[in-house]
């Protein structure tokens, strides 16, 4: 099952590296959002630091909404989904491999993100790096195994891309919330003892997603 | 190896794709035939264990089997009317990439496949930058690659130049009478029916004709498909049904 599940992954990196359309387009959002916030936040009134931590995880939402609206162009250019869905390949390491390349690419929106809010609004990470991975990773594996998900779901209705948010914000609404709190209060200085149930939270939602994806995926993926 | 169909039902919402059509398939090469609509595709793709059928069974070697068996799918290889290709990958790593999944050796898999359709020169070319003809000689190899037991092909000489058609058409001959099955969907009647040792006519989602090759003529099986319009042949198939398959 890993197995195929990292090949699946691999092409689907190795495509998106080629391309960059998917990449470029998530981290151009994520720049242009953070840029905006830092020119029109008063910051004689406000702590920026406050502000951070939801709007990571804001940005991150969208950012994967749009990754994840992209995910499946190159297996539909020219049919070559059929083909996948024709090789004895498990429907759910089908799903892992896109949403573990897809995790990959949030991942990289995460990280420009906080490296954005530190340029632009000056804000340092305090504290270990691990601790703020250790809500990033979580709340990330939730957002892309949610959005491989209903990024497929999607291509079978009429709406097409324009039905993903539609369907994805409300149950992302936990991932979110759970995620800004916990990373707000990393921002805040405050102790891993008071963060650490917004993670556990967080694990159950990404473990949650990854099992509900992959026995649902076969309902999506094949006619 | 034996392929079989039992009394397989297809509908597409209130249409019907096929009704009833029973097929046994041995060794060899079986051309399928019908004008479009006739549900030849359809048909392929419910053998190929693609598409569940409303009613009826697909057997291999006696046993049904699911579209999702994983053992019966490393057994098909699959042409369809569009190339499945990754645009952003060379041909050789497509190829690779399917290979791994089949858990076939990679390169010397490759090199096989696309030796056999005269591909070779494609190998490190992006599939994106490659014309139709060249696209499909692709698709072609990668379902050679892995010489399986049953190969189907949809249209699979769409776009191609002669000497692709021809190494095409020694390729398919040569599985055949290697005791692979090969089921073959094509509008080319003639090349269809030389290549092949059988014969099926669909004719709106049922069986016109089922059998040998050979005293299967050229024009019967227009005929038969509602597309050579000689006096008899409009009287007989202008009507709503279409009369029980003809067996040989």
């Amino acid at each position: 099952m890993l197995r195929w599940a990292w090949l699946v992954a691999a092409k689907d990196l190795r495509i998106e590296f080629r391309a960059r359309g998917r990449i470029l387009a998530m981290i151009a959002f994520v720049l242009l959002a953070v840029f905006l916030f830092a020119v029109s936040l008063d910051r004689t009134r406000v702590d920026a630091r406050d502000m951070a931590g939801p709007l990571v995880w804001l940005v991150m939402l969208f950012a994967s909404t749009v990754g994840s609206a992209r995910a499946f162009d190159a297996e539909d250019e020219d049919d070559a989904f059929r083909h996948l869905l024709l090789a004895p390949v498990p429907r759910p390491a089908i799903f892992l491999g896109k949403a573990a390349a897809n995790a990959f690419l949030v991942s990289a929106v995460a990280t420009t993100a906080f490296a954005a809010f530190a340029v632009f609004l000056d804000i340092r990470a305090p504290g270990p790096l691990a601790a703020h991975a250790g809500v990033l990773l979580p709340g990330v594996i939730g957002l892309a195994a949610t959005g491989t998900f209903f990024g497929r779901l999607s291509r079978h209705s009429a709406l097409g891309d324009t039905l993903l948010p539609v369907l994805t914000f409300p149950l992302l609404v936990p991932v979110t919330f759970f995620g800004s709190v916990g990373t707000a209060r990393l921002l805040l200085d405050r102790p891993w003892s008071e963060v650490a149930g917004f993670v556990r939270l967080l694990w159950a939602f990404a473990v949650g997603a990854l099992a509900a994806g992959s026995l649902l995926f076969r309902h999506v993926a094949d006619d | 190896m034996i392929l079989e169909a039992r009394g397989l039902d297809c509908a597409y919402g209130p249409t019907d794709a096929l009704r009833d059509v029973n097929l046994v398939a041995g060794a060899g090469v079986l051309a399928i035939f019908g004008a479009n609509g006739a549900g030849k595709t359809t048909l392929l793709r419910t053998l190929a264990g693609e598409r569940r059928p409303d009613r009826g069974s697909v057997l291999l070697d006696g046993v049904p089997v699911a579209a999702r068996d994983a053992g019966r799918r490393t057994r098909i290889g699959v042409v369809g009317h569009r190339s499945g290709l990754y645009g952003k990958l060379t041909v050789a790593e497509n190829l690779e990439f399917f290979a791994s999944l089949y858990g076939a050796a990679g390169r010397r898999s490759v090199a096989a496949g696309l030796e056999a359709v005269g591909a070779l020169d494609l190998a490190n070319r992006r599939a994106d930058g490659l014309s139709r003809g060249e696209r499909q000689r692709a698709a072609v190899a990668r379902a050679f690659m892995r010489d399986p037991g049953v190969l189907f092909l949809d249209e699979p000489f769409t776009g191609l130049d002669a000497v692709a058609a021809s190494a095409l058409e020694d390729a398919v001959r040569d599985r055949g009478r290697r005791g692979r099955i090969v089921v073959l969907v094509t509008h080319d009647v003639v090349r269809g029916r030389a290549l092949a040792n059988r014969v099926v006519v669909l004719r709106r989602g049922r069986k016109a004709l089922d059998c040998e090759a050979r005293p299967a003529s050229v024009r019967r099986i227009l005929d038969l498909m509602g597309l050579h319009r000689s006096p008899s042949a409009g009287d007989a198939h202008d009507g709503a049904d279409v009369s029980p398959p003809e067996q040989s």
